[in-house]
């Protein structure tokens, strides 16, 4: 007996019950669907976080200062203790010290202090962050120029009244983000500074904060003409290979104890902490990943409920047609047959019911990402893996019913009232 | 033949030694009270079940020790069965169950087949009527069209006319008769004496043993036993008019 038949007699076995069918199917839909959802939010999740990472400068390393701390010092002459509240500070010297040197372990460096401050141009005005770097900038953080050009050595030396935008700022400035406004001024803090070019838009950060709402200007100007400060808020480090970051971040913190006297223990007493922002997003998304593991198992118990509710009805289903049974081996069906008819109405169940959990799925993945504003992403090998795990369940599941049809004996099934 | 069933503990011997031999072209009615074994033996005869000890033989071939999917096939090629309670598919057309057999037994011109079965039996403009929509004498000759269809060696009978009038059993009598004419084998169970005197040969079982084996020497015909019964049903309809009309005003 051919599969097309098979096919034909489970259709008819699942059309005569329509509602019983639609209800068993309901556990297996739900399942699927679950699985497609949890993945899409998944992945969507990962991918941001692999977007914020590609944003990040390869083999990046950040230096903070750290918080203040309370030092005791035990003075020797008096034999007292002494408290010494200490405001942590990284400063243009470290900075150039750090530059200066580790070439072997470190392509370059970016020191930056940051602001919030009010710009203005022509009769609109914003609060943005305006930071003070080097040139470096660009080749430490992965950033280029989507117009014009950056600013150059001299003019950072020289505290030239120079700047390069991000496009939020060009947006609020100029009403369009694409606009380029190379060779106009804008006011910094009544500062008058000449546009040298837009920065490449690089989107939201892996913290959700826009990385494009900044002015970039030289870090001497910064220091001397804007923040009137000498304190760094951050220095972005290159390594040269990712094999040298940690003995980057050794040296680097070797280096500022020693100019900034921390006595032992460490790290406890340090006064700047260096971190790797890769390894932290990296940490991110392993946690991440490890969510939709834990949710991706949660439905796959669904998927095994939804089964076992489909054997429950398959069961049901046997013991309700066992004069059927009992007619079709009468005329010689042999039990192959019969197991081969009750399978195939089990897996088309909840092949059927991965189809329609599949199809849910996928629309309740664009609803949410409409919605809830989350970046999805549907798999197409979750939805085939969902597609054939609940195939295999209905398989599964249905196996011991049909053996129990099959094995039903034709007289009994016969008399069976 | 021997079929030893253990019953509470306790060995009953539902069929005790029966020796039968039923050769081409016979019309045999198997009698007997309830519990004396017609329908074990039937089960044998129809390949249903084997006997525990003993050998069965059908068109030349040893059924005794055959396994469930040798006795399907036998099934499927060599017997066409009849039952009591019609046992057709519901939800499913006539023509459709008849075909159900030649399903399982892959055989290609199966709607042909199963549509010139049920001309046969006077069914031919009842193809695609589903069994609810059919009477009781039309659904047992479905179910002859359907036993019919794969042109047995044998075909069984277990209470064939139980479930039917007077009028719808002599319908089926007729049927086979006139297929018995044409050379079919035909076993049928009954407790009926009046059905088993349309064969040709009746066997009586008792205790699960064979008692008595005799032939038919004044068969029933269903033709005139038809007649005889379309008469009866228009006679007391005249004989109620009658003094209706006699009364006197």
């Amino acid at each position: 007996m051919n599969l097309l038949l098979y096919f034909g007699l489970a259709m008819r076995g699942l059309t005569a019950n329509k509602m019983r069918t639609a209800l068993t199917m309901l556990g297996i839909v739900i399942g699927v669907a679950v699985v497609i959802l949890v993945v899409a939010i998944g992945e969507g999740a990962s991918k941001s976080v692999t977007d914020s990472i590609n944003s990040l400068g390869t083999n990046q390393l950040t230096i903070r200062p750290g918080r203040p701390t309370l030092r005791i010092t035990a003075a020797a002459a008096s034999g007292t203790a002494q408290a010494l509240v200490v405001a942590n500070r990284l400063n243009m010297a470290d900075s150039n010290l750090i530059q200066k040197d580790f070439p072997t372990t470190i392509a370059a460096l970016a020191p930056q202090a940051r602001a919030t401050v009010q710009i203005s141009m022509g009769d609109k005005d914003a609060n943005t962050s305006v930071m003070g770097t080097s040139p470096e900038y660009l080749y430490v953080n992965n950033a280029t120029m989507r117009s014009g050009t950056m600013f150059s050595a001299y003019q950072n030396a020289g505290s030239v009244k120079v700047c390069v935008v991000g496009s939020t700022v060009v947006k609020e400035m100029d009403g369009s983000a694409d606009s380029d406004m190379t060779g106009q001024a804008i006011m910094i803090n009544h500062n008058r500074f000449t546009v040298l070019g837009v920065l490449t838009p690089k989107g939201a950060g892996a913290f959700g904060q826009d990385q494009d709402d900044v002015i970039l200007i030289p870090i001497q100007t910064a220091l001397r003409r804007v923040l009137n400060t000498q304190v760094l808020n951050l220095i972005t480090v290159r390594c040269t290979t990712p094999g040298m970051m940690s003995l980057a971040q050794e040296q680097i913190a070797s280096l500022l104890r020693n100019r900034h006297h921390i006595p032992p223990p460490y790290p406890q007493n340090d006064d700047f902490q260096i971190t790797n922002q890769t390894e932290i997003l990296e940490r991110q998304q392993s946690v991440t990943g490890t969510m939709t593991t834990l949710l991706s198992a949660v439905a796959v118990i669904s998927l095994i409920v939804g089964g076992i509710g489909i054997m429950n009805i398959m069961l049901v289903s046997v013991t309700e047609r066992t004069r059927e049974i009992g007619i079709r081996k009468a005329v010689g069906a042999t039990p192959r047959d019969i197991l081969s008819q009750f399978l195939i109405e089990s897996a088309l169940i909840s092949f059927a019911g991965g189809v329609v959990g599949v199809l849910i799925g996928i629309v309740g993945t664009m609803a949410l990402s409409s919605i809830a504003g989350w970046e999805t992403v549907v798999d197409p090998l979750a939805a085939a893996v969902a597609l054939i795990v609940s195939a295999s369940v209905g398989i599964f599941f249905g196996l011991y019913p049909a053996q129990k049809a099959a094995a039903l004996n034709p007289i009994d099934a016969l008399s069976y009232e | 033949m021997f079929k030893v069933y253990i019953m509470g503990g306790q060995e009953v011997r539902a069929l005790d030694g029966v020796d039968l031999d039923v050769f081409p072209g016979e019309y045999a009615a198997i009698m007997g009270p309830s519990g004396s074994g017609k329908s074990t033996l039937m089960h044998m005869i129809g390949c249903l079940n084997v006997p525990t000890s003993g050998s069965y033989k059908l068109d030349g071939i040893e059924v005794a020790d055959m396994d469930e999917v040798e006795l399907a096939h036998i099934r499927n090629q060599k017997i066409g069965f009849v039952f009591q309670g019609f046992n057709l598919l519901s939800r499913t057309t006539a023509l459709e169950n008849v075909m159900l057999p030649m399903v399982y037994g892959k055989v290609k011109d199966m709607e042909e087949r199963a549509t010139r079965a049920l001309e046969r039996v006077g069914l031919g403009d009842r193809l695609n009527h589903n069994p609810n929509e059919l009477s009781g004498g039309q659904q047992q000759r479905v179910a002859i069209a359907r036993a019919i269809a794969t042109s047995p060696k044998l075909l069984l009978a277990d209470e064939p006319t139980g479930n039917l009038s007077s009028m719808q059993s002599e319908e089926i009598m007729q049927i086979f008769r006139e297929l018995n004419d044409e050379g079919s084998t035909i076993v049928m169970v009954t407790h009926e004496p009046d059905i088993a005197h349309h064969c040709k040969r009746v066997l009586t079982l008792r205790d699960g043993r064979m008692v008595d084996d005799e032939l038919v020497t004044t068969r029933l015909d269903p033709k005139v036993e038809i007649a005889r019964m379309t008469a009866e049903q228009n006679a007391p309809r005249a004989a109620r008019v009658t003094p209706v009309s006699g009364v006197p005003a």
